[in-house]
């Protein structure tokens, strides 16, 4: 695993003999370095591609391909912060796009929900079963964080998210006595003073 | 004009006295020490801006004090860029597949010899659209879709032609927006925004010798007592492209020298360009190693945290 610091413009490799992956570009049938980093050539399993030269960013994972930027993309894991509750949809903004386990980091550096990028979750995307008998308030809180994947680039202002599977809903919530809550089935979380109990869809604990 | 929202001091300025100087000191200018085809000392460095995504900031050499005199003769380039974003459109904005760029400038209102109001001006909204055109030249702008990303660049200290005093203009113009393109590059680069190419710009000149005009590259407007024609580029060295082109002056009546033509002109500014360039990668790099270093550190620092994964 050939490893060497790179500047955007510096070639990488000929695309006769690798693939471009994320963090390159190509020209003149050259594979150009387009951020700045350690380029990292990955072998495929596959006995007929190409090797995969890739820069990846800080904080993205070398292996994970798809991921070649941290703007959110079709299919990938968000973590979100409800902010408004309707009868028909969600409205949440994104926080972490793609977290993994070993994100120690805070869950965002920006606090301005106008800075964050906003998503949508509509009431039929909620879960997979009962559709029509989803009560949003039910399934809901702001200030809740959620686990989602999402599912559309949306339109010019909202990404498409949608919490159904079992992996996918409340992961940190606060009860109405203000105390956090741990989760106690699939559909409910208590709260850890009082025991109070409250109606959520909840993430599957990994 | 007046800016209401502020406290501004007194709109009146009081004018310091100003004593006839005699006649050994009144030629401030100085005489150009570098050879003609070598560039002001450029001091780089990234990551200055901890909330931006990415930030540099670059100073230029300052010419050494001939003598001390009245007015303060060393002026030199300070200039700081942050990276905003990328972050979503704004709520007006129509969809957009590529990423919106916007790029400003702003002198701090000490910057110059003449202080300045925060109301920006036309000389900014200048060179503000002259280094958005030039950056717009070197971001892959479909690697972020539905975003915006914005450079603001400060200038501290802006080199102006002091035995003028007034306003920044001609060759130290150029030497601005070549510094601003070039924090700009290294700020995008530190902010890991794709990039075709490290985007150089440089600035080249044709001063009057004593035999006949010669070239010269990076002219301080404090050194030349007249710039018969000057010129910046802004470059992509790995594809020889231009991405923006400014000039100023006339060459044409200069005879038919062939070597100090505008192609010679230009050749000279691209040349510029490249020196900045490769201060511009050897920062890039250095600022790698150093991340990395600290990277390295940091596990040990998280030891004592508590598992959560029990």
């Amino acid at each position: 695993m050939a490893s060497t610091l790179v500047v955007p413009g510096q070639i990488l490799g000929s695309t006769s003999s690798h693939q471009p992956g994320p963090g390159t570009h190509v020209y003149e049938n050259n594979i150009l370095a387009s951020i700045i980093g350690r380029s990292v050539v990955l072998r495929t399993d596959k006995q007929s591609s190409k090797p995969v030269i890739s820069v990846p960013r800080p904080g993205t994972n070398p292996t994970g391909i798809k991921s070649a930027s941290s703007l959110p993309n079709v299919g990938s894991t968000v973590l979100c912060r409800i902010t408004r509750v309707q009868q028909r949809q969600v409205a949440a903004s994104i926080l972490v796009v793609d977290p993994s386990p070993q994100d120690v980091t805070s869950y965002t550096r920006l606090t301005d929900d106008d800075m964050q990028f906003q998503a949508v979750l509509r009431r039929e995307d909620v879960r997979t079963h009962e559709k029509d008998k989803v009560v949003i308030n039910d399934m809901y809180r702001v200030g809740d964080i959620i686990r989602a994947s999402v599912i559309s680039l949306g339109d010019e202002r909202n990404y498409y998210i949608s919490t159904a599977g079992n992996d996918f809903g409340v992961v940190v919530a606060t009860s109405d006595a203000g105390n956090a809550m741990v989760p106690a089935s699939w559909k409910e979380m208590r709260d850890v003073v009082t025991g109070q109990a409250e109606s959520r869809k909840v993430a599957k604990p990994a | 004009m007046s800016d209401r929202r502020r406290l501004n001091g007194p709109a009146g300025t009081t004018s310091p006295p100003v004593f006839a100087l005699s006649k050994s000191s009144t030629k401030s200018s100085q005489k150009r020490t570098r050879k003609p085809n070598e560039l002001r000392k450029i001091f780089l460095q990234t990551g200055v801006v901890p909330s931006a995504t990415g930030s540099a900031y670059l100073e230029l050499e300052s010419p050494p004090e001939s003598k001390p005199g009245l007015l303060n003769t060393s002026s030199t380039l300070k200039l700081s860029c942050s990276v905003h974003g990328p972050k979503p459109l704004p709520r007006t904005a129509s969809f957009s597949p590529n990423l919106q760029l916007s790029a400003s400038v702003k002198f701090a209102p000490f910057a110059t010899c003449v202080r300045q109001g925060y109301i920006r001006d036309s000389t900014e909204r200048d060179i503000g659209m002259h280094l958005e055109t030039a950056l717009k030249g070197v971001v892959i702008p479909d690697r972020w879709p539905k975003s915006a990303i914005e450079i603001a660049v400060t200038v501290l200290e802006g080199e102006d032609d002091q035995v003028d005093g007034d306003r920044i203009g001609g060759v130290g113009l150029f030497n601005l927006l070549a510094g601003c393109i070039n924090v700009s590059m290294a700020a995008l680069a530190d902010a890991r925004v794709d990039c075709l190419d490290l985007l150089a710009a440089g600035v080249g000149a044709v001063v009057p010798g004593p035999g006949k005009p010669f070239r010269v590259l990076d002219p301080a407007s404090i050194e030349h007592d007249l710039i018969l024609a000057s010129c910046l580029v802004g470059y992509l060295p790995s594809r020889d492209e231009i991405v923006e082109i400014w000039s100023n002056g006339s060459v044409s009546n200069l005879g038919r020298d062939e070597d100090i033509g505008f192609d010679g002109l230009v050749d000279s500014a691209v040349a510029a360009a490249r020196g900045s360039q490769t201060v511009i990668k050897e920062v890039l790099i250095e600022s790698l190693t150093r991340t990395e270093v600290g990277a390295e550190k940091l596990p040990n620092d998280g030891m004592n945290d508590v598992d959560m994964n029990t």
